[in-house]
Protein backbone atom coordinates (compact mmCIF):
# COMPACT_ATOMS: atom_id res chain seq x y z
CA UNK A 1 0.00 0.00 0.00
CA UNK A 2 1.57 3.56 -0.94
CA UNK A 3 1.21 5.99 2.06
CA UNK A 4 -0.70 8.42 -0.34
CA UNK A 5 -3.19 6.31 -0.86
CA UNK A 6 -3.28 5.90 3.38
CA UNK A 7 -3.58 9.57 3.93
CA UNK A 8 -5.93 10.87 1.09
CA UNK A 9 -8.97 8.83 0.88
CA UNK A 10 -11.29 9.10 -1.68
CA UNK A 11 -14.85 9.22 -0.85
CA UNK A 12 -15.84 11.89 1.21
CA UNK A 13 -17.31 9.59 4.81
CA UNK A 14 -13.51 8.54 4.71
CA UNK A 15 -12.24 12.23 4.41
CA UNK A 16 -14.71 12.82 7.03
CA UNK A 17 -13.64 10.02 9.43
CA UNK A 18 -9.83 10.90 9.05
CA UNK A 19 -10.74 14.46 10.25
CA UNK A 20 -12.49 13.52 13.53
CA UNK A 21 -12.18 10.13 14.17
CA UNK A 22 -9.97 11.21 17.08
CA UNK A 23 -12.76 13.53 18.39
CA UNK A 24 -15.54 10.96 18.53
CA UNK A 25 -13.01 8.74 19.82
CA UNK A 26 -13.49 11.37 22.94
CA UNK A 27 -17.14 11.13 22.84
CA UNK A 28 -17.09 7.14 23.27
CA UNK A 29 -15.22 7.45 26.46
CA UNK A 30 -18.11 10.24 27.42
CA UNK A 31 -20.44 7.39 26.92
CA UNK A 32 -19.61 4.97 29.89
CA UNK A 33 -19.77 8.58 32.61
CA UNK A 34 -23.79 8.54 31.67
CA UNK A 35 -24.20 4.88 33.64
CA UNK A 36 -22.20 5.96 36.18
CA UNK A 37 -24.59 7.50 38.78
CA UNK A 38 -26.73 4.30 38.52
CA UNK A 39 -23.65 2.05 38.79
CA UNK A 40 -22.58 3.80 42.12
CA UNK A 41 -26.15 3.73 43.29
CA UNK A 42 -26.69 -0.03 42.75
CA UNK A 43 -22.92 -0.81 44.28
CA UNK A 44 -24.04 1.51 47.31
CA UNK A 45 -27.71 -1.26 47.35
CA UNK A 46 -26.10 -4.23 47.42
CA UNK A 47 -23.50 -3.54 49.66
CA UNK A 48 -26.01 -2.13 52.03
CA UNK A 49 -24.66 1.44 52.32
CA UNK A 50 -27.64 3.09 51.29
CA UNK A 51 -29.87 0.46 53.79
CA UNK A 52 -31.41 -2.52 54.02
CA UNK A 53 -33.28 -1.78 50.38
CA UNK A 54 -34.85 1.18 48.77
CA UNK A 55 -37.65 1.67 50.69
CA UNK A 56 -37.88 0.88 54.31
CA UNK A 57 -41.40 -0.74 54.97
CA UNK A 58 -40.37 -1.07 58.92
CA UNK A 59 -39.83 -3.52 61.81
CA UNK A 60 -42.32 -6.79 62.08
CA UNK A 61 -42.50 -8.45 65.47
CA UNK A 62 -43.59 -11.49 64.44
CA UNK A 63 -43.90 -13.74 68.09
CA UNK A 64 -40.95 -13.50 69.99
CA UNK A 65 -38.84 -12.29 67.59
CA UNK A 66 -38.84 -9.48 65.21
CA UNK A 67 -37.50 -8.57 61.73
CA UNK A 68 -36.72 -5.40 59.36
CA UNK A 69 -38.57 -5.63 55.90
CA UNK A 70 -37.22 -3.16 52.90
CA UNK A 71 -38.38 -3.18 49.30
CA UNK A 72 -35.45 -4.28 47.53
CA UNK A 73 -36.39 -1.65 44.55
CA UNK A 74 -39.23 0.89 44.98
CA UNK A 75 -40.71 -0.33 41.72
CA UNK A 76 -43.07 -2.67 40.31
CA UNK A 77 -43.18 -6.45 40.09
CA UNK A 78 -40.67 -7.60 37.29
CA UNK A 79 -41.41 -10.06 35.09
CA UNK A 80 -39.08 -13.50 35.08
CA UNK A 81 -40.82 -15.09 31.81
CA UNK A 82 -43.11 -18.27 32.16
CA UNK A 83 -43.05 -18.07 36.07
CA UNK A 84 -44.53 -14.66 36.18
CA UNK A 85 -44.21 -11.57 37.75
CA UNK A 86 -41.47 -10.91 40.84
CA UNK A 87 -40.98 -8.52 43.64
CA UNK A 88 -37.85 -8.20 46.18
CA UNK A 89 -37.14 -7.87 49.74
CA UNK A 90 -34.66 -7.62 51.94
CA UNK A 91 -34.55 -8.32 56.02
CA UNK A 92 -32.89 -8.56 58.92
CA UNK A 93 -33.55 -10.16 62.06
CA UNK A 94 -32.89 -8.80 65.34
CA UNK A 95 -29.82 -9.01 67.12
CA UNK A 96 -31.12 -11.39 70.13
CA UNK A 97 -32.87 -13.53 67.49
CA UNK A 98 -30.77 -14.00 64.70
CA UNK A 99 -28.94 -17.21 67.00
CA UNK A 100 -33.08 -18.91 67.21
CA UNK A 101 -34.44 -18.11 63.45
CA UNK A 102 -33.88 -21.47 61.43
CA UNK A 103 -35.53 -19.71 58.32
CA UNK A 104 -37.77 -16.92 57.46
CA UNK A 105 -40.57 -17.19 54.58
CA UNK A 106 -42.82 -14.49 52.46
CA UNK A 107 -46.16 -15.03 51.21
CA UNK A 108 -48.99 -13.81 49.89
CA UNK A 109 -51.85 -15.01 51.81
CA UNK A 110 -51.78 -16.51 54.82
CA UNK A 111 -49.16 -19.77 54.61
CA UNK A 112 -51.67 -23.62 54.92
CA UNK A 113 -48.72 -25.21 55.73
CA UNK A 114 -45.00 -24.79 57.33
CA UNK A 115 -44.27 -26.70 53.70
CA UNK A 116 -45.88 -23.37 51.90
CA UNK A 117 -44.80 -20.93 53.52
CA UNK A 118 -43.63 -19.11 50.80
CA UNK A 119 -40.40 -18.48 49.23
CA UNK A 120 -37.41 -18.43 51.45
CA UNK A 121 -35.18 -15.82 52.37
CA UNK A 122 -31.35 -16.12 51.68
CA UNK A 123 -28.43 -15.04 53.11
CA UNK A 124 -26.69 -13.36 55.95
CA UNK A 125 -29.42 -13.00 58.67
CA UNK A 126 -27.96 -9.55 58.84
CA UNK A 127 -29.29 -9.01 54.73
CA UNK A 128 -31.44 -11.47 53.94
CA UNK A 129 -33.25 -11.32 50.41
CA UNK A 130 -36.27 -13.26 49.02
CA UNK A 131 -37.78 -13.60 45.84
CA UNK A 132 -41.31 -13.49 46.06
CA UNK A 133 -43.88 -14.30 43.17
CA UNK A 134 -47.02 -11.61 42.67
CA UNK A 135 -49.91 -13.50 40.80
CA UNK A 136 -51.66 -11.08 38.81
CA UNK A 137 -55.15 -11.43 40.05
CA UNK A 138 -53.92 -10.87 43.67
CA UNK A 139 -56.60 -8.76 45.81
CA UNK A 140 -56.35 -5.06 46.79
CA UNK A 141 -56.64 -6.10 50.75
CA UNK A 142 -54.18 -8.98 50.59
CA UNK A 143 -52.08 -9.29 53.13
CA UNK A 144 -47.94 -10.34 53.29
CA UNK A 145 -47.33 -12.90 55.60
CA UNK A 146 -44.24 -13.65 57.36
CA UNK A 147 -42.95 -17.25 58.55
CA UNK A 148 -40.30 -17.53 61.07
CA UNK A 149 -38.89 -21.54 61.90
CA UNK A 150 -37.08 -21.58 65.18
CA UNK A 151 -34.36 -24.07 65.58
CA UNK A 152 -36.76 -25.38 69.01
CA UNK A 153 -39.49 -26.09 66.28
CA UNK A 154 -41.49 -23.64 66.81
CA UNK A 155 -43.22 -21.57 64.11
CA UNK A 156 -44.47 -17.75 64.46
CA UNK A 157 -46.18 -15.85 61.92
CA UNK A 158 -46.94 -12.13 61.14
CA UNK A 159 -48.69 -10.31 58.79
CA UNK A 160 -48.65 -6.46 57.25
CA UNK A 161 -51.06 -5.22 54.53
CA UNK A 162 -49.73 -5.28 50.86
CA UNK A 163 -50.64 -1.57 50.11
CA UNK A 164 -48.05 -0.82 53.74
CA UNK A 165 -45.63 -3.61 52.15
CA UNK A 166 -45.23 -2.20 49.03
CA UNK A 167 -47.76 0.52 47.30
CA UNK A 168 -45.85 0.38 44.11
CA UNK A 169 -46.95 -3.44 43.68
CA UNK A 170 -50.49 -2.07 44.83
CA UNK A 171 -49.89 0.23 42.12
CA UNK A 172 -48.99 -2.18 39.60
CA UNK A 173 -52.05 -4.37 40.16
CA UNK A 174 -54.10 -1.76 39.76
CA UNK A 175 -53.20 -1.61 36.69
CA UNK A 176 -53.68 -5.28 36.25
CA UNK A 177 -57.10 -4.87 36.07
CA UNK A 178 -58.67 -6.22 33.16
CA UNK A 179 -57.16 -9.37 33.98
CA UNK A 180 -58.31 -10.08 37.05
CA UNK B 1 3.91 5.73 11.01
CA UNK B 2 1.31 3.13 12.47
CA UNK B 3 -1.60 3.12 10.01
CA UNK B 4 -1.05 -0.37 9.63
CA UNK B 5 -1.78 -1.00 13.52
CA UNK B 6 -5.33 1.00 13.10
CA UNK B 7 -6.87 -0.46 10.11
CA UNK B 8 -10.87 0.38 10.21
CA UNK B 9 -11.92 -3.00 10.39
CA UNK B 10 -10.61 -3.83 13.47
CA UNK B 11 -11.47 -0.67 15.36
CA UNK B 12 -15.16 -1.43 14.58
CA UNK B 13 -15.14 -4.65 15.94
CA UNK B 14 -13.48 -3.24 19.59
CA UNK B 15 -16.30 -0.31 19.32
CA UNK B 16 -19.40 -3.06 19.07
CA UNK B 17 -17.52 -5.07 21.51
CA UNK B 18 -17.33 -2.34 23.98
CA UNK B 19 -21.22 -1.65 23.53
CA UNK B 20 -22.16 -5.24 23.58
CA UNK B 21 -20.18 -5.18 27.17
CA UNK B 22 -22.33 -2.54 28.27
CA UNK B 23 -25.49 -4.01 27.02
CA UNK B 24 -24.89 -7.62 29.22
CA UNK B 25 -23.66 -5.57 32.22
CA UNK B 26 -25.90 -6.21 35.31
CA UNK B 27 -28.27 -8.64 34.20
CA UNK B 28 -29.50 -11.07 36.44
CA UNK B 29 -29.90 -14.57 36.66
CA UNK B 30 -33.00 -16.63 38.38
CA UNK B 31 -34.04 -19.76 38.57
CA UNK B 32 -37.76 -19.70 40.67
CA UNK B 33 -39.50 -22.59 40.67
CA UNK B 34 -42.89 -23.16 38.82
CA UNK B 35 -45.52 -25.31 37.69
CA UNK B 36 -49.01 -25.50 35.63
CA UNK B 37 -51.77 -28.02 35.82
CA UNK B 38 -53.95 -28.62 33.12
CA UNK B 39 -56.86 -30.94 33.10
CA UNK B 40 -56.91 -33.48 30.55
CA UNK B 41 -60.73 -35.01 30.76
CA UNK B 42 -61.88 -38.03 32.27
CA UNK B 43 -61.12 -36.72 36.01
CA UNK B 44 -57.27 -36.64 34.71
CA UNK B 45 -54.96 -33.93 35.32
CA UNK B 46 -51.08 -33.39 34.38
CA UNK B 47 -48.91 -31.27 36.13
CA UNK B 48 -45.93 -30.07 34.57
CA UNK B 49 -43.07 -28.55 36.74
CA UNK B 50 -39.64 -26.53 35.77
CA UNK B 51 -37.82 -23.77 36.49
CA UNK B 52 -37.92 -20.05 35.19
CA UNK B 53 -34.35 -20.70 33.09
CA UNK B 54 -35.59 -23.40 31.02
CA UNK B 55 -34.45 -26.07 33.19
CA UNK B 56 -36.98 -29.00 34.30
CA UNK B 57 -37.55 -30.91 37.19
CA UNK B 58 -37.41 -34.74 36.74
CA UNK B 59 -37.87 -36.26 40.22
CA UNK B 60 -39.23 -32.99 41.91
CA UNK B 61 -41.78 -33.54 44.76
CA UNK B 62 -45.55 -33.14 43.64
CA UNK B 63 -47.76 -33.73 46.22
CA UNK B 64 -51.76 -33.34 45.66
CA UNK B 65 -52.83 -32.02 49.04
CA UNK B 66 -56.63 -31.76 50.59
CA UNK B 67 -57.91 -28.72 52.35
CA UNK B 68 -57.83 -30.61 55.45
CA UNK B 69 -53.84 -31.12 54.98
CA UNK B 70 -54.14 -34.86 54.20
CA UNK B 71 -52.04 -35.65 51.39
CA UNK B 72 -54.33 -37.30 48.68
CA UNK B 73 -51.60 -38.26 45.99
CA UNK B 74 -47.96 -38.38 47.12
CA UNK B 75 -46.14 -37.91 43.92
CA UNK B 76 -42.68 -37.59 42.02
CA UNK B 77 -42.42 -35.75 38.50
CA UNK B 78 -41.35 -38.61 35.48
CA UNK B 79 -38.35 -38.28 33.14
CA UNK B 80 -40.65 -35.51 31.49
CA UNK B 81 -41.40 -33.07 34.54
CA UNK B 82 -44.90 -34.21 34.38
CA UNK B 83 -47.24 -36.10 36.77
CA UNK B 84 -50.39 -37.42 35.68
CA UNK B 85 -53.23 -38.01 38.36
CA UNK B 86 -56.79 -38.64 38.42
CA UNK B 87 -58.43 -35.66 40.27
CA UNK B 88 -59.66 -36.18 43.86
CA UNK B 89 -62.97 -36.03 45.72
CA UNK B 90 -63.13 -33.50 47.56
CA UNK B 91 -61.47 -30.26 47.84
CA UNK B 92 -57.50 -29.49 47.10
CA UNK B 93 -54.40 -28.34 46.19
CA UNK B 94 -51.04 -29.08 44.36
CA UNK B 95 -47.76 -28.22 45.94
CA UNK B 96 -44.82 -28.50 43.61
CA UNK B 97 -41.97 -28.63 46.29
CA UNK B 98 -38.29 -28.47 45.19
CA UNK B 99 -37.07 -27.87 48.51
CA UNK B 100 -38.08 -25.37 51.47
CA UNK B 101 -38.79 -21.91 50.01
CA UNK B 102 -38.67 -23.25 46.57
CA UNK B 103 -42.41 -24.20 46.06
CA UNK B 104 -45.51 -23.45 43.91
CA UNK B 105 -49.06 -24.11 45.07
CA UNK B 106 -51.81 -24.34 42.67
CA UNK B 107 -55.61 -24.38 44.37
CA UNK B 108 -58.00 -26.59 42.28
CA UNK B 109 -59.91 -23.45 41.11
CA UNK B 110 -57.07 -22.57 39.16
CA UNK B 111 -57.02 -26.10 37.17
CA UNK B 112 -58.76 -25.59 33.70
Amino acid sequence: MSKAAAVAPSSALGRWWLKWRFHINILLLLIPLGFMPKYFADASLFRGDSGLGEREIGTVQVGPWSLQLAELRNEAPRPDGPAGYMKSFNAALCDTCIDQVKAAYLRIGKPRSLRAAGVIFFGTPYRMGATLPIPERTKDDAELWITLEGWDGSMHQASIPLSEASPATMAWLAQQGGKR
Amino acid sequence: MSSHLFKYPARRVMVAGFLALLGFSGQALAHNPMCECKSLGDDQIRCTGGFSDGSGAPGVTLDVIGYDETILVPGKLGSDSTLTFKRPEGEFYVLFDAGPGHIVEIDQADIE
